[in-house]
């Protein structure tokens, strides 16, 4: 080849480069103006931009939303009492008040959106241990958006929206088939060994216990799961369907 | 035939001196040191600890070789320049499009060896964790050499009219940084009107788009690379080592 046509092929080429993929590449990630940083991250969300690193710094937030989760908050009108030794944690059970924990849950999925396990862990603790089924709607209609086929996500809609009607059997049904999937959060699974207990299906109910215990890493919830295991072995047989 | 063969020899050359090279060594402690590190971070995951240990190391591995790639790249030229090894070669009866595809692709060759290595420590460290083999994993690992070749060609091409070593790296770095912010690129020129939106555009031809290689991030059946990627790829790395051909075949040796 000549020399002198040697800068053209190269400009070709890379013509040719940037037209594949402009034309072949639709971006499955929500855009910038998407994404709202809750707290002190920022910087943590450019990098997760700036080198193609979404997964790791959705890991990262989802960490930090556990911590945040983890972490008791104190009664508040224990709070007013003059001496220390009389505070006692409210959110020992994940029921506190956690203002943040939408926004927090909800960045995790705008970096990654396909951290299915995040959202309905999100999702879970919003509706079922903190009370706050609207928000718990807003983060699934948002991971949504990004995932409509997610099957696990409407189960789970599906689910919030019996647990408004305060009927366990229904949200039990609709949240069994997750139990199965690797996404399930241990959280989700206890709630639902929580709902069969409820509904007096002990079997299904130390199904889902021996299960966490076996499965998962995290010991609160293993504790909790053998503790839960025994009580339910000492429990004569009932059958399913009575509250 | 006669091509092909001297090709492969500069190659091997180029890829047995870089494994030689004391970096390689010191990259390959500090990747696993590294990927040790990121065990810590998959205990605080709990219940996630084989998603965050798999991104942990499968970033790590990524930068790890794309410092090493750059640094080779930017350096391995100047410095055959500047110890006069070029002109030995030269004297003989050796093309430089040859040459240069040789040095390019024993780099590359590195990068490989280097993903390889880094590849199955992390496997292991997986393995001793307990975890199998993450889904997408050989994707990854195909979507990060890809953008390790794109980017060490051009690299190359820079490392030819810059003034140094750290210049060659800096712009590198910037194309880099700048490859993985194609799909906000997109959307700030849709966004915009007038010159910025033209601008905007024209970065858009100018600039490799990374995330089209970027397996890594994406999980389920679309973590696959897809072939137009691998055209794409072919095309940058083409264009890089037609421009670098073009200022090496204007250089005095």
């Amino acid at each position: 080849m000549a020399r002198s046509a040697l800068p053209l092929a190269a400009l070709l080429a890379w013509a040719v480069g940037a037209a594949v993929s402009n034309s072949c590449y639709r971006s499955p990630f929500p855009p910038p103006s998407e994404i709202r940083t809750p707290v002190a991250g920022a910087a943590g969300d450019m990098f997760s931009l700036a080198f193609g690193l979404r997964r790791l710094f959705a890991d990262v937030w989802f960490i930090r939303l556990m911590q945040y989760y983890g972490t008791p908050e104190f009664c508040e009108h224990e709070e007013e009492e003059p001496s220390a030794h009389a505070h006692h944690h409210c959110g020992i059970n994940g029921e506190g008040k956690y203002p943040q924990f939408l926004a927090r849950s909800r960045h995790v999925v705008e970096i990654d959106p396909g951290f299915r396990m995040a959202a309905l862990y999100g999702a879970g603790s919003l509706a079922f241990n903190m009370g706050r089924p609207a928000e718990a709607r807003e983060l699934l209609v948002y991971a949504l958006k990004y995932s409509p086929r997610e099957w696990k996500y409407l189960n789970v809609l599906a689910a919030i929206g019996y647990s408004k009607a305060e009927d366990p059997a229904a949200v039990a049904a609709l949240i069994a088939p997750i139990l199965k999937d690797p996404d399930c959060p241990v959280m989700l699974k206890q709630q639902a060994a929580f709902l069969n207990k409820k509904i007096g299906n002990y079997s299904a109910a130390a199904a889902i216990y021996a299960d966490i215990a076996a499965t998962s890493r995290d010991l609160a919830y293993v504790r909790n799961a053998e503790r839960e295991l025994e009580k339910l072995l000492r429990k004569p047989p009932a059958r399913p369907g009575r509250g | 035939m006669r091509i092909l063969r001297l090709t492969w020899a500069v190659a091997v050359n180029s890829f047995s001196e870089s494994v030689r090279h004391r970096f390689f060594t010191l990259f390959s402690v500090f990747a696993f040191t590294a990927i040790y590190a990121s065990v810590l971070a998959g205990v605080m995951a709990v219940d996630q600890e084989a998603r965050v240990l798999t991104d942990f190391g499968l970033a790590l591995m990524e930068l790890t070789a794309l410092a090493f790639a750059i640094f080779n790249a930017a350096s391995v030229l100047p410095k055959e320049a500047e110890t006069k090894t070029i002109y030995l070669v030269f004297s003989r009866p050796v093309p430089r499009g040859v040459y240069l595809a040789g040095k390019l692709a024993g780099s590359l060759l590195t990068s490989a060896l280097m993903l390889a290595v880094m590849g199955a420590m992390h496997l292991l460290l997986l393995k001793v964790r307990g975890f199998g083999v993450p889904p997408c994993y050989g994707w990854a690992l195909a979507g990060s050499m890809l953008k390790l070749c794109v980017i060490t060609s051009f690299a190359f091409f820079v490392s030819l009219f810059s003034t140094s070593a750290v210049s060659t790296m800096v712009i590198s770095g910037v194309v880099w940084t700048a490859g993985h912010f194609a799909s906000e690129t997109r959307f700030l020129a849709d966004q915009s009107a007038g010159v910025k939106s033209a601008g905007l555009k024209a970065a858009m031809w100018l600039i490799p788009n990374l995330q089209l290689f970027n397996a890594r991030d994406l999980s389920g059946a679309a973590c696959s690379i897809a072939p137009p990627a691998f055209l794409s790829a072919a095309a940058w790395v083409g264009g890089s080592y037609l421009a670098a051909l073009w200022l090496i075949s204007k250089k005095e040796f």
